[in-house]
C-alpha cells in the first residue's frame, strides 16, 4: 500500500506511536502478557492453592494428553470446523443476498434494515443461551417433517451431521447475519452507480455486473465477514469446545484436566483457527497482476461475444434499434 | 436486480418477490425479541406448560413483583448495582472507541516499523479463546491493586481485538489522498484523525460501540473474578445470582423477568445507534 510520505520520519513515527500508545498499553497488559503466559502454563502441571499457583514443568505433556488421551476434545474440534465451514458460507451468501435487497429502492426499507440487525443484540449475551435452552431456535417443520432424516439416509455420515446440525438450527444460523449484513451494505453503496450504467450500455445484464462489479468490489468486505464470522462462531459461548475448555479448566488432576490442558487446548484451538483463517484470506486475496490480464481478455471476449448477439438480433428485427 | 435503477417503469412489479422473501424472513430475525417481552409475562402455569407455549396468554406482573421484593430483601440496594453497570458501561463504551480508533489510524495510516507484526499479534489474540487466559489476567489485575476497584471492570475489556479488527479494516478504506491534501494544506495528524478519519469511519464505530457495550453490559466474569465485595458488583451478576440462588419454579419467572430488563437497555442503544450507522452510510464520502 502507499503511503503519504511527509518530511521527517522519524519525528512523524514518535507521533504515529503516541496514537497508538492508549491501546498497546491495553492490549499488551490484558491479551499478549495473558497470552505468553499460558503457552508457559500449557507446558505445565498447575494446580491452584490457596498461596497461589503451584507450576511443575510438564514439556509437551498437556499436548500429548489431548490427542492421545482426552476422550471428546478432537472429536469435538473436528465437528466444530466442519460446522463451522458450511455454516459460514450459509451466512456469507445469505447476508450478502438479504444486503443487496435492502439495497434497492424498495418501500418499509427502514424497517427491514432494523430488523435484520435486530438479531446482533440477541446473540450476545445471556438471552441467547435462554432462547436454546427453550428450543426457540429449531425449525419445528423440518423436525417434523423428517428432512434430517432424508439427509442422513442419502449421503455418508460424515456430511450428513454437519449438514443436518446446520437445519436444525438454521434460524440461529441466520440469526448470525446482523454484522456482515451491515458490513456488506457499507461496501455496497460505496459501488458508483454509474459503473453499472456503464456496463449495462456495454450490454452486460444483471447476473455479468453482480459476478463482474459487485463482487470484485465486494472483496475486502467478504474477507472481513469472513474473519469475523468465523471467530464469532469460533468463540460464542454455545460453542461445544468453548465449553470443554471452560469444563476441563476447573477439573483437578486425576479426572484428566486442570488449567494447565485447558491452556493446550484453548492453544491447539487457536492454532486450527488460525490456519482456518489463513486458508480464508488466501481464498479472498486480490489476484495477481498476471491473472487479472488474463480476467481482462476473457471479459473482453465475453462482451465481443455480446456485442456480436446484439448485432444480429438488430438484424433480425430489420435494423430497429432496441437499446438505449 | 440492478435495473430497477435505471427502469422505473418495471420498478413496482419488482418490487413483489422482494416483500415475498423479504418479510418471512424479517419475521423469523423479530422471533427472539417477541419471545423474551412475552415470557417475562408468563404466569407460573404458562412457564412450564407442555408444549412450551411461544406467546403468553394471560399476561400478569408476578415475575416483576416477586423479582422486585427479592430484591429489596437483599443487604445492598439495587441502585448501588445499576450504579456500577452504569460506570463501567459508559466507561468501557467511551474510551473503547477511542482507544480503537486512535491505535486503527495510527496502524492503517501512519508510517511505523511494527504494525505488520503489531495487526498479527492482534489477529492472533482476536482468534484465541478469551477464557482459556483468566488466570494470567487474574493475576495481573491482582498484582496491579486493581482487585475491587472500577478498573477491575473497565480495564480488561477496553482494548477489544475484534473491534480494532473492524476499525482498522475500514481505515484502510479511507483513500490515502484525502489525507495527504488535509497535509499539504497543514493539517496536523490529529486534525487528520478528528477530521477525516473519525467522520469516515463513523459506521464502523457504531458497530463496535454496540460490540463493545454488549461485552461490558452482559458480562459477569469481571464480577466473579476481580471483586470480592458485593457492593462492587455489575447489575447483570446481581440478576444472574438473584434468578439461580432462589428455588428453581419462582426463579424461573424471575429469570424470565431479568432477562428482558437487562434485554431493554440493548434494544435501546440499538435503535439509537442503528438510526445513526445508516445515516452516515448513506452520506460518507467514500467512494
Amino acid at each position: 500500500m502507499k503511503k503519504p510520505r511527509i518530511g521527517l520520519v522519524n519525528r512523524r513515527e514518535m507521533k504515529g506511536y503516541l496514537f497508538l500508545l492508549p491501546w498497546l498499553v491495553g492490549f499488551v497488559c490484558f491479551f499478549a502478557v495473558p497470552l505468553v503466559q499460558s503457552v508457559w502454563y500449557s507446558m505445565h502441571d498447575v494446580k491452584v492453592t490457596a498461596n497461589g499457583l503451584k507450576l511443575s514443568w510438564a514439556g509437551w505433556e498437556n499436548y500429548r494428553y489431548i490427542f492421545q488421551s482426552d476422550t471428546v476434545f478432537i472429536e469435538q474440534l473436528s465437528g466444530f470446523f466442519a460446522d463451522a465451514i458450511l455454516r459460514l458460507a450459509v451466512i456469507l451468501v445469505f447476508s450478502l443476498v438479504i444486503a443487496m435487497m435492502l439495497n434497492q429502492p424498495i418501500r418499509g426499507k427502514g424497517v427491514f434494515r432494523t430488523l435484520f440487525f435486530l438479531p446482533i443484540i440477541v446473540v450476545s449475551g445471556p438471552v441467547l443461551e435462554r432462547l436454546v435452552s427453550e428450543g426457540a431456535t429449531t425449525v419445528p417443520l423440518i423436525e417434523t417433517y423428517g428432512v434430517n432424516g432424508i439427509i442422513e439416509a442419502v449421503l455418508p455420515p460424515m456430511m450428513a451431521r454437519p449438514l443436518s446440525g446446520l437445519f436444525s438450527q438454521l434460524i440461529l444460523v441466520l440469526w448470525y447475519c446482523g454484522v456482515p449484513i451491515l458490513i456488506y451494505m457499507t461496501g455496497l453503496q460505496k459501488i458508483d452507480g454509474t459503473i453499472y450504467e456503464a456496463s449495462m450500455i456495454d450490454g452486460a445484464n444483471g447476473w455479468i455486473s453482480f459476478w463482474k462489479i459487485t463482487l470484485p468490489a465486494l472483496r475486502p468486505m467478504i474477507l472481513i465477514n469472513g474473519v469475523y464470522t468465523l471467530v464469532f462462531l469460533a468463540t460464542t459461548g454455545l460453542n461445544e469446545v468453548m465449553a470443554t475448555i471452560n469444563d476441563r479448566m476447573f477439573r483437578t488432576g486425576e479426572q484428566g484436566g486442570g488449567y494447565g490442558i485447558a491452556s493446550a487446548m484453548a492453544w491447539v484451538y487457536a492454532i486450527c483457527l488460525g490456519i482456518a483463517l489463513l486458508a480464508l484470506m488466501l481464498l479472498t486475496k486480490e489476484r495477481k497482476a498476471r491473472q487479472v490480464a488474463i480476467q481482462k481478455s476473457r471479459e473482453q471476449v465475453e462482451l465481443e461475444r455480446l456485442h456480436a448477439q446484439r448485432a444480429r438480433g438488430m438484424k433480425r428485427r430489420g435494423g430497429k434499434r432496441h437499446g438505449r | 436486480m440492478r435495473k430497477n435503477r435505471f427502469n422505473p417503469s418495471r420498478f413496482h412489479m419488482n418490487q413483489i418477490p422482494m416483500y415475498l422473501v423479504l418479510v418471512p424472513l424479517a419475521v423469523f430475525m423479530a422471533v427472539p425479541i417477541v419471545f423474551i417481552i412475552n415470557h417475562a409475562f408468563k404466569p407460573i402455569e404458562e412457564l412450564f406448560a407442555f408444549p412450551p407455549r411461544f406467546l403468553v396468554e394471560h399476561p400478569v406482573l408476578d415475575n416483576f413483583t416477586r423479582l422486585a421484593r427479592q430484591a429489596s430483601a437483599g443487604g445492598i440496594s439495587i441502585s448501588r448495582y445499576i450504579f456500577n453497570s452504569l460506570i463501567a458501561t459508559v466507561s468501557v463504551v467511551l474510551l473503547s472507541m477511542v482507544i480503537s480508533s486512535m491505535a486503527a489510524f495510527a496502524l492503517s495510516k501512519l508510517r511505523l516499523r511494527a504494525k505488520g507484526v503489531l495487526m498479527e499479534i492482534n489477529n492472533l489474540a482476536m482468534m484465541f479463546v478469551p477464557i482459556a487466559v483468566i488466570i494470567p489476567r487474574y493475576l495481573l489485575v491482582d498484582g496491579l491493586g486493581m482487585i475491587n476497584t472500577y478498573f477491575a471492570h473497565i480495564l480488561p475489556l477496553v482494548a477489544m481485538p475484534v473491534g480494532m479488527f473492524l476499525v482498522k479494516q475500514f481505515t484502510d478504506q479511507v483513500p490515502d489522498s484525502l489525507i495527504e491534501a488535509a497535509v499539504v494544506d497543514g493539517a496536523s495528524y490529529f486534525t487528520v484523525y478528528r477530521r477525516i478519519i473519525l467522520p469516515m469511519i463513523k459506521p464502523a464505530l457504531a458497530t463496535v460501540a454496540i460490540l463493545a457495550f454488549q461485552s461490558v453490559w452482559n458480562n459477569t466474569e469481571t464480577s466473579t473474578m476481580y471483586t470480592n465485595k458485593e457492593s462492587m458488583r455489575t447489575l447483570t451478576f446481581y440478576m444472574n445470582t438473584l434468578a439461580s440462588t432462589t428455588n428453581t419454579v419462582a426463579g424461573q419467572g424471575m429469570a424470565a423477568a431479568s432477562s428482558l430488563i437487562m434485554f431493554l437497555p440493548n434494544l435501546i442503544l440499538f435503535i439509537l445507534c442503528q438510526s445513526r450507522v445508516m445515516n452516515t452510510m448513506a452520506h460518507s464520502g467514500i467512494k
